[in-house]
């Protein structure tokens, strides 16, 4: 473990600049928005700016991305097939804990499985990954019920923690030891890792005080939504605030559903599209054949309360789903967002023993 | 930064979002959490914009017509020979049209408006897609003197009481129906009248479903028992009000016995509203404007019905219109109609005129002008210029064909394209700054975001390009010089200036010297005299069904169909989304409820004929219990509908959402 003064943490930004693309959280000036985009200029970086409203899956898996592109000559009847053009190598700078939980999702269901994904693998391969501890929640976050914070585990090459005058490293690869050695930064000790302890958990205790917006009681649900037993009258009431709008899907860290389009150009060249998608759509469930396992809307959220929350799909991440960002909650139109269902869960279990 | 903040520009709500710029194009939207209106939420349109910005289907040259084929040209050459053939139209107050675009910025349809009328000489200029919205107009301003909404969107949460007449606001514009959720979970009453059980009436504390073509009725049947009872507000109408005896005597023809056999709907119920609506300390109403909007005299009855319970002029309350599109609000505040000038001042005021002759140094011309799709269907037009817009295809493709003459300015190719004998492109609106001012009059500045394409210039450059041609001399330095002369020409614009747009959210007019940071809602005090009830019909009859024609059948909006599909249809997600609608309902559909499909025999997806006196159509049922029994639900989202069915009721569907058509399904 290495320290860094405060007032030179920037200084691995700029180290991390010469080797790769930066991103790092950026507050966008016009609407006072933090955004986790690629900066600028390193000095741009905002350590303590707020959860940034879009989810570093974007850095990754971006919104829509030419996949592929063809052209087919009817003449010759040849076709011309070119791959995407490989990213520079990239590193994110201040990743919040329950980002890089949502990064890990990502790559257990885009090469943890029996595909790669390699255009996915192209965004990731190379990857250097800074994450900063959160010291205390802000509004909306709940990943103290979700396993995801407020300090990152694992996956992180680099894991900086404000403990006063200046910034605890610890390091979790071979790389970011490389990095800091380089540096010659200032190895720590003993008390300073004490410190550490000191501050996460003084964190965690002032989220009933600070993360006022949500509270899910996680663990509870699971075994219900896991199982089904939950009444379908509770999904109706969810199914009918859901607006259709896959705002959910789009800001969720661990959201990985996309569509591919082929976007035919004028001059007959085609672009293979790929974008985000959501379980909301009914077009997204619908089979050849007109047939859609989930037609009524109640039925695509509760897959999406599936996907997020049962202990079968926590198998495939190694984790649960929701990394406890709350985004979900301030994007949607109705009030369905993951920590409101998981109360309207909760509230039906209560009513149901009550009644038992 | 890549994320630039902006404007959503698809529905009148005027939500706002952050464009992703990569390499010059868009190729992102996010939502804007810290903007007023909307607070981090988008639709499912507005989640997919930069699906439709960033596609290349553009207009990317000039295009003059020479022996059927058109050809590249150079703005020079075409704007050239635009000028010289509408020069040549001898009177252009009858043979010329101008039909503007409700998404244009409000300096591109203030210049369009000046070029028409100072330049051409001709004051036939008009939007007519959402005619809706000039009747909500007619009506507040009528009342109040203001032509806007009355209420603001950001005091939704205020209200206590809501009523929500007949739109379906969380498929038309998703953000306001989801302010008027959250404000009913905080504990407001939300009411619905609709005929039909859209997603807001499930989600309404009271859902008045009443039978299709009786809201009149209904809203009439409130107001007579606010005042019977003693319940409405009797200080405000003494206070600020005049003509209440007017309005209290209209109501007389009313009989309390036939309201329940017109409306379905009983009278506990209907007491229970008015009381509710007496209690609340704060009300709002939510109607649409557009296309399915209602008719002039539901809509004064709704109005009405406010000012006598004294839920307008004040914080959390108002009777609020809803925009259909992006700029409506601002189109009308740009004069773009026969007989306006901006900021709702008419054509007709002498002083008016003479101040805008002035300041334009030209000569007006002094009658008002006329619609331009009358003037289609008259066939008296002989050319005819039309910005970014081909909703008039469906329903004029011939009328347009047989014109002299069409100018068609726009960022996309359309099928317009191939009505017109010259093209001239145009920006889209993330090429150039502009004002856009979104439903609660919420005047808001988006700023450029990208290089245009090519060569190509914004339409504030092509119109100042056309006026020069034809010998005017404008001199814009950019649309904040343009902003600057209509607020030196605009009451509730004239303390409008680019500078005051910092950060988001905008300004709300009234803008001026009272209030010089605009201001959130109509407030009683600034009605010019007093406030008046608008004088509404005593006709209280209901759609008439009969044997031979038992069902009554309303027309709306399918979901993901948006306007024709113009702008959608180059989007992937929304166009997937409507594509699943229609794969499962190739023909279309009419909704019918379970037991009536029981007894026509007919089940989910199978053939029906709809037969009405008018015409016929075939379509496939869509069985619901969304239905009462005896009415029938058909949105249009298939263009042979409307071309072949609909436009044969085209008397019937001016009259708006209530336009109810009487009609016999048949088992195919």
């Amino acid at each position: 473990m290495f320290l860094i003064k405060k007032n030179e943490v920037l200084k691995l930004a700029q180290e991390l600049e010469k080797s790769y693309a930066v991103y790092g959280p950026v507050v966008e000036k016009e609407s006072g928005q933090a955004f986790l985009t690629k900066v600028d200029s390193v000095n741009d970086i905002d350590l303590n700016a707020p959860i940034p409203a879009l989810p570093p899956k974007s850095v990754v898996f971006p919104q829509i991305e030419k996949i592929l592109g063809y052209k087919y000559d009817r003449n010759s009847k040849n076709v011309d097939i070119k791959m995407v053009v490989v990213p520079q190598a990239k590193a994110i700078f201040g990743l919040r804990s329950c980002d890089l939980a949502g990064i890990q999702c990502l790559d257990r269901f885009f090469l943890g499985q029996e595909f790669v994904d390699d255009v996915y693998l192209l965004h990731r391969k190379q990857m250097f990954i800074v994450t900063n501890t959160c010291t205390k929640p802000f509004a909306q976050c709940f990943c103290a019920c979700t396993d995801s914070g407020p300090s990152a585990k694992e996956g992180y090459d680099l894991n900086l923690t404000d403990i006063g005058d200046s910034y605890l490293i610890e390091v979790g690869s071979d790389k970011g030891k490389e990095l800091c050695e380089k540096m010659g930064l200032q190895k720590s000790e003993a008390a300073h890792a004490a410190e550490k302890v000191k501050v996460v958990d003084k964190s965690l205790d002032s989220f009933e005080k600070e993360a006022v917006e949500n509270k899910a009681w996680i663990s509870r649900v699971m075994n219900r939504i896991t199982t089904g037993f939950i009444k379908p009258q509770v999904w109706e009431f969810i199914g009918d605030q859901c607006f259709e709008c896959g705002a959910c899907s789009f800001v969720c860290p661990s959201c990985s559903c996309f569509n591919i389009e082929d976007f035919n150009k004028p001059d007959t060249a085609v672009d293979r599209m790929r974008e985000w998608d959501s379980c909301s759509f009914e077009g997204y469930t619908r089979m050849a054949g007109d047939h859609n396992p989930r037609k009524p809307i109640e039925d695509r959220r509760n897959k999406r309360f599936f996907c997020k929350l049962s202990y079968s799909q926590s198998k495939k991440y190694l984790r649960p789903g929701c990394v406890g960002c709350g985004r979900c909650a301030w994007v949607c139109p109705g009030d369905i967002g993951l920590p409101n269902v998981v109360t309207y869960v909760r509230r039906e279990i209560t009513e149901r023993e009550i009644n038992e | 930064m890549n994320y630039k903040a902006g404007i959503c520009n698809f529905c009148g709500t005027g939500c706002g979002h952050l464009l992703n710029v990569e390499d010059g194009k868009i190729s992102g939207v996010f939502p804007s959490r810290n903007h007023p209106v909307s607070k981090g939420r988008l639709c499912v349109r507005g989640w997919h914009i930069h699906e439709l910005i960033r596609t290349d289907d553009r207009l990317t040259t000039p295009l003059i017509r020479k022996n059927g084929k058109l050809e590249s040209a150079s703005y020079d050459e075409a704007v050239s020979f635009a000028v010289e053939k509408l020069k040549g139209i001898k009177k252009p107050s009858e043979e010329l049209g101008f039909l503007a675009s409700p998404r244009s910025s409000n300096e591109e349809n203030y210049l369009f408006m000046k070029l028409a009328r100072s330049v051409f000489k001709t004051n036939n200029v008009s939007i007519q897609s959402e005619s809706g919205q000039r009747e909500s107009l007619n009506v507040l301003y009528k009342g109040t003197g203001m032509a806007g909404m009355l209420g603001s969107i950001e005091e939704i949460k205020k209200a206590e009481f809501i009523l929500v007449v007949g739109t379906d606001i969380t498929k038309q514009n998703p953000i306001i129906g989801s302010e008027i959720h959250m404000a009913a979970m905080n504990g407001s009453t939300v009411v619905t009248i609709c005929s039909r059980k859209s997603q807001i009436a499930k989600l309404s504390d009271i859902h008045l479903q009443c039978k299709p073509g009786s809201k009149k009725i209904l809203l009439a049947a409130m107001a007579k028992g606010l005042i019977e009872k003693n319940l409405h507000d009797a200080d405000f109408v003494q206070k600020y009000t005049e003509g209440f005896e007017g309005f209290a005597n209209s109501l007389g023809s009313l009989n309390d016995g036939d309201i329940e056999s017109l409306t379905g709907v009983s009278a506990q119920q209907i007491a229970a509203v008015v009381k509710n609506l007496s209690e609340a300390k704060t009300a709002m109403a939510f109607f649409s404007s557009g296309i399915s909007g209602l008719d002039e005299d539901t809509i004064s009855y709704i109005y009405n019905l406010f000012v006598v319970a004294g839920k307008i002029g004040k914080e959390g309350c108002g009777v609020n219109p809803i925009a259909g599109i992006a700029n409506l609000q601002g189109t009308y505040d740009m004069g773009v109609a026969p007989d306006l000038l901006t900021g709702f001042q008419s054509i007709k005021d002498a002083e008016t005129a003479k101040k805008f002759g002035k300041a334009w140094g030209a000569d007006l011309p002094v009658e008002n002008g006329k619609d331009v799709y009358d003037l289609l269907a008259a066939k008296k037009l002989k050319g005819l210029v039309v910005v970014d817009h081909d909703e008039l295809i469906v329903r004029q493709q011939k009328a347009i064909d047989d014109l002299d003459f069409v100018v068609y300015f726009g960022a996309f190719n359309n099928p317009f394209t191939e009505l017109a004998d010259v093209v001239i492109p145009i920006g889209t609106y993330v090429e150039s700054d502009g004002t856009f001012t979104s439903t609660d009059r919420r005047i808001q500045l988006s700023h450029r975001k990208v290089e245009p394409v090519k060569g190509i210039q914004a339409g504030w450059q092509v119109y100042s390009m056309v006026a020069a041609k034809a010998g005017a001399k404008w001199n814009y330095d950019s649309p904040a010089a343009v902003m600057a002369e209509i607020a030196s020409l605009t009451p509730n614009y004239s303390g409008v200036k680019y500078d005051k747009f910092k950060g988001i959210g905008g300004i709300q007019w009234p803008c001026n010297d009272k209030y010089p940071q605009g201001c959130p809602r109509f407030n009683a005090g600034d009605a010019k005299g007093k406030i008046k009830f608008v004088s509404v019909s005593a006709n209280f009859k209901g759609a008439e069904k009969n044997t031979e024609f038992p069902y009554l059948m309303m027309t709306g909006k399918a979901q993901h169909f948006w306007h024709q599909n113009n702008l959608m249809r180059r989007t992937f997600i929304p166009m997937r989304e409507y594509n699943a609608t229609l794969l499962l309902y190739p023909k279309g559909y009419v909704e019918i409820s379970p037991e009536d499909a029981k007894s026509i025999q007919v089940r989910d997806k199978w053939p029906v004929k709809v037969v009405s006196p008018y015409g016929s159509m075939k379509v496939t049922v869509k069985v619901t219990p969304d239905v009462k029994s005896e009415s029938a639900y058909v949105p249009y989202f298939i263009r042979d509908m409307i071309s072949e069915f609909l436009m044969e009721h085209k008397e019937l569907l001016e009259q708006g959402e209530d336009a109810i058509i009487p009609v016999r399904i048949e088992k195919v």
